[in-house]
This record gives C-alpha cells, sequence and structure tokens, in this order.
C-alpha cells in the first residue's frame, strides 16, 4: 500500500546459511557484538565490525528489512554526533577544534560522537542480523533445551512473538485512520496509531495471561516441547567460533586501550569536523521537522 | 439512478503472491443497500477495501463517483467512502467521544461551525450526549462500536462500508445499528454491508452479493438469494430462521409465499391461526 509504514523488525523467511543457523549461535555473536562494540571507542575497529556485519546482512538476504531499519536508526544515531561533540562526554579540559556560530566543537567530543554512532551501528547490525533470520518459536525451543527456566524463556518468545503481531495491528489501525481522512503519510502517520496500539497490546496482555492461568501455566515439573530443532557440528562450530571471537576480542580491546584511545589525535580535518556536525544536524533536525509537518498534515 | 462504484474486471494479488479476489465485476447504484456475503477468506473485505483506496486494484479498474480510485488518496476518497472498521479498538484513539466524532470533519478542514453542528446531529442520533467527555477505550465494547460509526457517520461520506457491524452487540446495541442503517437507507446514502448477520440481511439489504474463492458467484435480491439453496449450500451460508421456518411451512401452512424477515412470518402466520 503506498504510504504504509511497517515496523522492520519480525522474522523474514529466507533460506540462507544464517537463517538455517541454530538460534544460539546467533544469540551468541550479537551479545558478543554488543560486549565488543561497548568495549572500545577506537573508530577503526567500531568501522571495520560495522561493515562485517552489514556484508553478513548482505549474505542472509536481509538487506531490504535491514536498510528499513537503519532508516529509523540513522537521524537518531547521527544526533550523538551532534550532541557530543558540542557537549563530550568525556572529563574536562576538552580540545577545542573550531567554533560553529555560538557552539564550540571539541575533538573528544567528535571523537565521542563518531564512535557512539559507530557503536549503535554495530551493535544493531548482528541484533538485527539475529532477530531477522530467526523464527521466536525456534529460540523459544533452543532456549528451553539450554536449561534456561520455562517461565522466563516464555517472557523472552512472547514478547518476541508480539513484535509481528503488533506490526500487523499497525497497519490495520493506520488504514482506519487513513479512511476517516488522516492526511499523513509514511512513518509521521504512526503518531494517531500509537493509543490504539499501546491500548491493544496491554489488552491483549492481559487477555493471555488469563489465558495462560486457565491453562495450568504455573504448575511446576517438566515441560515438554513439540517443536524440536537440532544442533549440528556447523552450529557448534559457528557458536565456538563467536564466543572465541567475543572472548579474544575483548580481551584485546581492554590490554590493548591506551593504544586503541584515539581521542586526543585529530581525528578529522576540521572542515570536515564542521561539516559533519552540520550536516548530521541538517538531518537530524529535517527529519524531525519532516515528521512534525507530516503529522500535521 | 447513477452508479456510485464500479469496478471492471478487478483483481488483487497481495505482496506475498496471494490472489485475494479475481475477476470482479460490480456495479452498485446510489442509494442502494447491497450486503456482500461468503466465508472468511472469500474476500469480501479485500472487495471493500477498494471502494475508499485502502487497496489499489493489482488489475482492472474501481471508480468512485467516477473517480479513478487508482489514482487517487485515501484521504481524498475519504470524503466519499467512510470505512467502519470490525474492531472499534482500531479506530478509536482520541481523549474523548467528542474528539473522536471530530477528528474526521477536521481533517476534511470543514469550518469550526460546521464540525459543531455535525457532532451535535451525531451525538443526538446515536444518543452520546451522556458520555460524549468520556475516554473511548473506557466504554464498553458494543458502545466502542457505536462510537466508531459514529465517528464515520459525522463525515456524512455519501458511501457507508460497515465491516461485520453487528458482531460483539447485545440486542439493545443490534437494534441501535439496525436503526442506523435505516436512517442511512432513508437518506438515500449507499451502504456496503459485510456480515454474516443474515437476519439483518433479510430486513435491510436491497441486494445480496454472494462471493466463494476469490469471485462473486451470485447477485440477486434477498428474496430469490435465500431461497437459491444451491448457491447457498455452496457458499456454506445459511438462511435466517424466520426464512428456513417459512420455507419448510410454506407448501403445508402457509398459503402466502415465502416470507422472509420475522415480522413477515409472524404476519403471515397469524393469519394462519387467526384467518
Amino acid at each position: 500500500m503506498a504510504g504504509e509504514v511497517t515496523i522492520p523488525v519480525a522474522y523474514v523467511r529466507g533460506t540462507s546459511w544464517f537463517h538455517k543457523l541454530h538460534p544460539i549461535p546467533k544469540l551468541i555473536w550479537a551479545i558478543g557484538a554488543l560486549v565488543l562494540a561497548f568495549s572500545t571507542r577506537n573508530p577503526l575497529f567500531l568501522s571495520c565490525f560495522f561493515l562485517f556485519g552489514f556484508l553478513l546482512i548482505i549474505l542472509a538476504g536481509i538487506l531490504n528489512n535491514y536498510l528499513k531499519v537503519l532508516l529509523i536508526l540513522l537521524p537518531i544515531s547521527l544526533s550523538f554526533i551532534v550532541l557530543q561533540s558540542l557537549a563530550p562526554a568525556f572529563p574536562r579540559p576538552w580540545i577545542s577544534i573550531a567554533e560553529l556560530g555560538p557552539f564550540t566543537i571539541y575533538q573528544e567530543g567528535i571523537y565521542s560522537g563518531i564512535s557512539l554512532f559507530l557503536r549503535c551501528l554495530a551493535a544493531v547490525n548482528f541484533a538485527s542480523l539475529m532477530i531477522l533470520t530467526t523464527h521466536p518459536s525456534d529460540l523459544f525451543t533452543a532456549l528451553n533445551r539450554i536449561g534456561m527456566p520455562h517461565h522466563a524463556n516464555f517472557m523472552v518468545s512472547t514478547s518476541l512473538q508480539l513484535i509481528p503481531i503488533v506490526q500487523r495491528e499497525f497497519i490495520i489501525i493506520m488504514s482506519a485512520q487513513r479512511s476517516r481522512g488522516m492526511k499523513a503519510t509514511g512513518f509521521s502517520a504512526a503518531i494517531p496509531c500509537i493509543v490504539p496500539v499501546f491500548a491493544g497490546t496491554i489488552e491483549r496482555i492481559q487477555q493471555l495471561s488469563l489465558s495462560l492461568a486457565s491453562r495450568a501455566f504455573g504448575s511446576k515439573g517438566l515441560k515438554t516441547n513439540i517443536r524440536e530443532i537440532e544442533a549440528s557440528l556447523k552450529d557448534y562450530v559457528a557458536g565456538i567460533i563467536g564466543l572465541g571471537f567475543t572472548i579474544a576480542g575483548t580481551w584485546y580491546l581492554i590490554y590493548y586501550r591506551v593504544q586503541l584511545d584515539w581521542s586526543e589525535d585529530a581525528l578529522l580535518p576540521i572542515w570536515l569536523s564542521k561539516a559533519l556536525v552540520v550536516g548530521s544536524a541538517l538531518i537530524f533536525i529535517g527529519t524531525i521537522l519532516h515528521f512534525w509537518r507530516k503529522a500535521k498534515g | 439512478m447513477s452508479n456510485i462504484i464500479e469496478c471492471i474486471n478487478l483483481s488483487h494479488v497481495y505482496p506475498e503472491g496471494f490472489t485475494a479476489i479475481k475477476g470482479i465485476n460490480l456495479k452498485v447504484k446510489e442509494g442502494e443497500v447491497v450486503a456482500i456475503l461468503g466465508q472468511n477468506g472469500s474476500g469480501k473485505t479485500t472487495l471493500v477495501k477498494h471502494f475508499n483506496g485502502l487497496l489499489k486494484p493489482t488489475n482492472g479498474t474501481v471508480s468512485i463517483n467516477g473517480i479513478d480510485t487508482a489514482k487517487q488518496t485515501v484521504f481524498n476518497l475519504s470524503r466519499y467512502a467512510g470505512y467502519v472498521f470490525q474492531n472499534p479498538n482500531h479506530q478509536l484513539f482520541a481523549t474523548s467521544v467528542l474528539a473522536e466524532l471530530e477528528f474526521g470533519p477536521k481533517n476534511q478542514g470543514l469550518a469550526n461551525d460546521e464540525i459543531e453542528a455535525r457532532v451535535k446531529e451525531t451525538a443526538d442520533f446515536f444518543q452520546l450526549h451522556s458520555i460524549i467527555n468520556e475516554h473511548p477505550l473506557r466504554l464498553s465494547f458494543p458502545l466502542r462500536k457505536i462510537v466508531a460509526m459514529a465517528s464515520i457517520f459525522a463525515m456524512q461520506p455519501s458511501i457507508f462500508i460497515l465491516d461485520e457491524p453487528t458482531t460483539g452487540q447485545d440486542h439493545g446495541g443490534a437494534e441501535k445499528i439496525r436503526k442506523f442503517l435505516r436512517k442511512l437507507q432513508d437518506d438515500e446514502k449507499t451502504v456496503i454491508l459485510v456480515t454474516h448477520d443474515m437476519p439483518l440481511v433479510a430486513e435491510i439489504a436491497d441486494r445480496v452479493i454472494a462471493m466463494w474463492s476469490s469471485e462473486i458467484i451470485s447477485t440477486a435480491n434477498p428474496r430469490e438469494f435465500f431461497f437459491d439453496l444451491k448457491t447457498m449450500e455452496k457458499t456454506k451460508l445459511q438462511q435466517p430462521q424466520a426464512t428456513a421456518l417459512s420455507h419448510r411451512l410454506q407448501k403445508r401452512v402457509l398459503n402466502e409465499g415465502i416470507t422472509l424477515t420475522v415480522q413477515e412470518t409472524i404476519k403471515a402466520l397469524e393469519k394462519v391461526v387467526n384467518p
């Protein structure tokens, strides 16, 4: 449908190697990526890490869905560059590198902003890789097999299963509002839909908890599963590589943290720093104005 | 009367490749009440979503008031066609019933006094004054459905599309909806009903369209349709109870023709009891 908005963070059917991979190695990779991304601020490492994740996304055949995630995430991530450049999350004194009207751009700020931006994208790459290629029921079964408590497991998998349901509801609700003459399209059309979506989700969760209670969810003892998935050798290898890479990478990043800290080196020429801050600010503010204007119809 | 809705060779294939409707040719006259019947998944909702541009034809054309819907936005078409969704929770989002009633007319860009007049007329007709400042989501489900209908009524389109209007309604709520439908009929509005409520169809509809497996397989007036047992069986639809009773008694007891509604059946039986 023209102008239709979908929440792109849901399982995408596919037959790629990643789709066939056991959910646990994928989970290890996603958690490992998060740990590594938050263990360093080094822009070169984070850039390489981002590109590696991006390559895996292309190989998994989920590029279109990932780009939709990026469309939402990019303006938010760019705001880190603007905010950090002007008020760095670093101990003072800061090194001033340029003036931008009434504002001062600091070296540490540019460094921190770029790091946060790349950190965010790198972590999201691997999270997207897991969520977009793993059926929620497979994750539920796999976590059950490795002994995750049934209740906790159920909570995680139910939350993931809610994503496509909320997505479907969102589309229906948006159609209903457009039928009532709502002119806004695209992401900004989501605004009058938020209340019905959340109200519906809360109502559904209440019904679900009652339904679970009436079907002896709280009973003690061993729980069995109809759905079974087996881990093969390649799954073990993938899991071990992920785990090894995370441990070795974290050790490397911590051990060489001083050498990897480039915060005092000039990362970019002054003109490029200015252009980056101004460009990021324009994209961020432009995005907000665009949605606001569309919401007003 | 002129045709207000016209579908020519309409087909719709969803992006995942599922053909929901195919080869639909349909004309609806201004002021006509048309019931679209069929099993779940037969294509009813997909068909009616073309009437206000929520779906665009993947093949063929749909025109509303002579306007090709493929070239129009839902916003533009909402002036002509109002769609009441099956689940009122999908429609209601404002903080009060009053704000819900104002939402559509405001989107249409009407002047404040016109909006006020429409809200008053709507609240009067649906008897909403006592709950006008209530939060819609605090109302009971049947009442929410009435508010959802009222919010479309306030927009005063010439075509009303109602998806399962009486589902989940108690007797009082269903009566209110019947009254609403009769008013639309009196006002010569075009009404498209998607429903499984056969007594409602027998009572209100001018014409029945039966769908089966993505196609229209029958178009008839309710009296003809409910006695076309072959089509009824194929579409797995059932006659209204009053009609079924009349059908069985016809040859043995009733002297008059077959009756369609409860009222008609009562009258016919009264003639038998008190000749």
